[in-house]
């Protein structure tokens, strides 16, 4: 297995969206980030202080879901859990049709137009917010 | 013999082939109907009654997270959460109370729960909502009321000691007193789903 980098690695931003699913509300402040293509690239430096616009989300596969090369993502707090789902599934080349699911502390599944800047905030834990991802309903 | 809605509908049955032209002056010039298309981006879709029951349960395993570390939701029985669940669908209070209530309990040695489930929708943002981490007892023991989370989670919605009044804080459509203890308003006002849904809307000029 490839080691990780130490800082997460950076979600493509969301303007590349299908359009399934809910949009992502925009950050006021930020300015818009161009399209990139699906190349990862490194994480910026973020700037001190309490309102870093990205939070760190650590992915884990649950049975026999396929495990991501790429644990460990830096994510805007604006981007949504539907969102985090299809970038998932693009990762994981999953067909469309195929259903994830996404939980947090292994007990519930946040609804799909939640902002995981607020998941990080109530159960966020050591920095980072894991969240686990499944083909089936693991704890229903 | 036949009439003309024997023709017609032989036309309409696609048995008679049939070309259509129309007149110049039959054709108007007009935007065509905005085609009906769900709105993704504003509903969740909602596939099934079992779906609907899927999110009512993780919004009710998330409110006992904050509440009781989610211990008080998995010590509970499948059957419990499916009585949570028909109490509900089925208008059933004291069904649904028999379980509720112990969703609404806390430690003895505590003066409430771990922290409260609430979110605060506005119209100003946005934002979808704000929830955050908020306790229901100060450190020094006090009761936190509702007037403490909107100073401490949108501090715009409370109105100034001499200013105007702007807006109206609303749980179920009411506007509780500010001073009531949230411990209070999280086990007798909440919604099924356990949580406290706040509405901040511009106060009506009527």
């Amino acid at each position: 297995m490839a080691e990780e980098p130490e800082s997460g690695l950076q979600l493509p931003p969301s303007s590349t969206t299908d359009g399934e699913g809910p949009t992502e509300v925009s950050p006021e402040t930020a300015t818009p980030e161009p399209p990139s293509s699906a190349a990862v690239s490194p994480g910026t430096e973020e700037p001190a202080g309490d309102t870093k616009k990205k939070i760190d989300v650590l992915l884990k596969a649950v049975g026999d879901t396929p495990i991501m090369k790429t644990k460990k993502w830096a994510v805007e707090r604006t981007r949504t859990i539907q969102g985090l789902i299809d970038f998932i599934k693009k990762f994981l080349k999953l067909v469309a049709s195929e259903q994830l699911f996404i939980y947090v502390n292994q007990s519930f599944a946040p609804s799909p137009d939640q902002e995981v800047g607020t998941l990080y905030e109530c159960f966020g834990s050591d920095g980072k917010l894991v969240l686990h991802y499944c083909k089936s309903q693991a704890w229903g | 013999m036949t009439d003309d809605k024997d023709v017609l509908r032989d036309v309409w049955f696609g048995r008679i082939p049939t070309c259509f032209t129309l007149y110049q002056d039959e054709i108007t010039e007009r935007e065509a109907e905005p085609y009906y298309s769900f709105p993704e981006k504003d509903l969740l879709h909602c596939p099934s009654k079992d779906a609907i029951e899927a999110h009512f349960m993780s919004c009710v395993k998330e409110a006992d997270a904050l509440k009781h570390k989610s211990q008080v939701i998995n010590e509970m029985q499948k059957k419990d959460h499916k009585q949570l669940w028909m109490g509900l669908q089925n208008d059933r209070f004291d069904q649904f109370w028999a379980i509720n209530r112990k969703l609404m309990e806390y430690p003895a040695e505590e003066n409430g729960f771990r922290y409260i489930p609430f979110r605060i929708y506005q119209t100003t943002t946005e934002r979808p909502f704000i929830q955050k981490l908020f306790r229901p007892v100060a450190a020094d023991g006090q009761l936190h009321t509702l007037g403490d989370l909107l100073k401490d989670t949108c501090p715009s919605a409370i109105t100034p000691e001499d200013g105007e009044k702007k807006n109206q804080v609303l749980i179920h459509g009411i506007e509780p007193m500010l001073e009531t203890p949230l411990q209070w308003l999280s086990e007798h006002l909440s919604y099924p789903d356990n949580f406290l849904h706040i509405s901040i809307i511009p106060q009506p000029t009527d």
